[in-house]
């Protein structure tokens, strides 16, 4: 039993959405009663609620929250609840207001303003859910992940240099963690500024050894940019090559990428290692 | 000779009543205080007060700031460029203030915001239920129990210690071990915290220690009571500190590192411009 609970805090702790996982570990916990013994015990319901949901147990979550409601009779973390199940229900409108009344009582309520985000965006008003996103971040410009949901929601419109944007926001906050310069590095490229995308994928593969997915792009545009030759003082600007390095640098990159994509194949099954191959000769 | 005075000093016997009626209870009435008042504060204090939703803006926007000026390198010039201009106009014209209308008149004054006389008044009051019961036990022992020797060390000690273990005893010559009955209640001041985060969990307000560092700062305290954050005056300094700044773009010489990161290279040259 203790080490179900100590999953389920890990999991809580990593933020992780492991719905199945969740409903798995909280089965015998509720089923035998144990779960009113465990330390965090309303966390722990509130996880299972969120899983419930999100395996479209409907009637388990009702009873969890029938449970809530009852020790926290109007606290407005319950009621973000209430709006989940009428979200899960196919009731948006519903929810909605309920996030709004929230909102309205108190408009620093974190939790109701990111639901109501999330409700616009899986109705698929991309729009209201990039302004309300925006409004959020001109004050909490401090949540990054905040800034990782508007950076995706940009990208559903194709709007680069605002996605772009977002993730140099990010990249200040955690300088450090190579998954924010990949995306950096693919928006930039995508863009076609070349010089940035180059850097930041360098800059990936330095912050994570042998990261497969840097070294692929560090190929990709170091071969690239050498395909592109001599440019005009113009065109280099638009790429952001002014101060691109030499060619004899792009050319040990690249093949300093085909080394280390090889070799993180050779340990993998034969059809990829193939097929890496093959992508490598080209 | 040295054994003899310690053998004298050995001849003194304490009364079991005194262990029963004295050492005991007052232990047993600092854990009740302590406790009564763990309750008496939760009792007490209402929920923070709320900060506004301007107030969090005001705030976050200067950390943005602080941001920048710190992790300023990790992206390009031209993001940072575009940042440091915006940011810098905005804390010229105070977007992100509170109070944009009378950004010049300074703070205002503490005293006519009821939220802060609120918060005030809260401080007094968690103060006030530190110092009272501590007073009261303090002068209950020195009143009725003042010159009590309540119990012996079972090691030696040196002279030093002989102010903290025999406040309220003047014998120059009694073996540092033995314990007056106000020491004894300094002892359980200050060695209860351990016993009151087991009884009440680690955050509780129940030790005396924090209460003997509330009253120190109390006097610088009392002077500014919360002097408020001019906010307009942290977002102009901050502009000037942005507006100073030279960016240079850590991922310049990021060729150079990774080749010899993965032993492509000897050695690091200074700069891109090296290339």
């Amino acid at each position: 039993m203790s080490s179900a609970v100590e999953l389920l805090s890990d999991i809580r702790q990593s933020s992780e959405r492991r719905p199945f996982e969740v409903l798995k570990l909280a089965e015998p916990l509720l089923n035998t009663g144990k779960i009113s013994r465990v330390d965090d015990v309303w966390l722990v319901y509130e996880q299972v609620f969120t899983a419930a949901i999100d395996e479209g147990q409907i009637e388990l979550a009702k009873t969890i929250l029938t449970i809530l409601h009852k020790r926290f009779n109007d606290s407005q973390r319950v009621r973000r609840l209430y709006g989940m199940v009428n979200e899960a229900v196919g009731h948006p409108s519903e929810a909605k207001q309920l996030y709004q009344q929230m909102l309205d009582a108190d408009e620093t309520n974190v939790l109701a303003s990111k639901r109501l985000v999330a409700l616009l965006k899986a109705e698929g008003h991309t729009k209201e859910a990039i302004s309300q996103l925006v409004t959020y971040l001109d004050t909490h410009a401090n949540d990054f992940e905040a800034w990782l949901e508007l950076c995706s929601l940009y990208l559903r419109h194709n709007l680069y240099p605002q996605a772009a944007f977002c993730v140099e926001e990010i990249i200040l906050q955690q300088p450090a963690n190579h998954y924010f310069h990949l995306c950096y590095a693919e928006i930039c490229y995508t863009m076609g500024n070349l010089g940035t995308a180059l850097k930041e994928y360098l800059r990936v593969v330095e912050l994570s050894t042998d990261n497969v997915r840097g070294f692929y792009g560090v190929k990709l545009v170091a071969d690239r940019i050498l395909e592109l030759g001599n440019l005009s003082k113009k065109e280099q600007q638009d790429a952001g090559l002014a101060d691109a390095p030499q060619p004899a640098t792009l050319q040990r990159l690249s093949q300093l990428a085909t080394e280390r994509l090889v070799h993180a194949y050779n340990s993998a099954g034969e059809t990829s290692k193939k097929t890496a191959e093959a992508w490598l000769k080209e | 000779m040295g054994a003899l005075a310690e053998g004298i000093d050995q001849e003194m016997f304490l009364d079991p009543e005194i262990r029963n009626w004295v050492l005991f209870p007052i232990t047993v009435i600092m854990v009740l205080v302590g406790v009564f008042r763990h309750q008496i504060t939760i009792l007490m204090t209402g929920d923070p007060p709320k900060p506004e939703i301007k107030d969090i803006r005001q705030g976050k926007a200067l950390m943005r700031g602080q941001l920048l000026a710190q992790n300023n390198s990790y992206i390009p010039a031209a993001a940072f460029a575009e940042r440091k201009r915006y940011l810098c106009q905005a804390y010229e014209e105070g977007t992100y203030l509170k109070n944009k209308a009378n950004k010049d008149q300074g703070p205002a004054n503490l005293m006519t915001d009821p939220k802060n006389m609120e918060v005030m008044m809260d401080g007094m009051k968690k103060q006030m239920m530190g110092i009272i019961p501590q007073t009261l036990i303090m002068g209950w022992i020195q009143f009725f129990f003042s010159g009590f020797i309540l119990i012996k060390l079972p090691f030696p000690l040196g002279l030093r210690f002989k102010q903290m273990l025999q406040s309220g005893i003047m014998t120059p010559n009694m073996d540092v071990r033995w314990v007056s009955s106000l020491s004894w209640y300094f002892i359980n001041l200050f060695g209860l915290r351990g016993v009151f985060s087991l009884l009440l969990g680690g955050e509780n307000s129940a030790d005396g220690i924090r209460d003997m560092t509330a009253m120190g700062t109390m006097g610088a305290m009392g002077q500014q009571p919360g002097q408020p954050q001019d906010f307009n005056k942290q977002f102009l300094g901050m502009k000037d500190n942005l507006s100073i700044i030279y960016h240079e773009w850590d991922l310049a010489n990021i060729e150079q590192r990774v080749l010899v990161k993965y032993g492509k290279q000897n050695r690091l040259f200074k700069s891109s411009a090296a290339k």
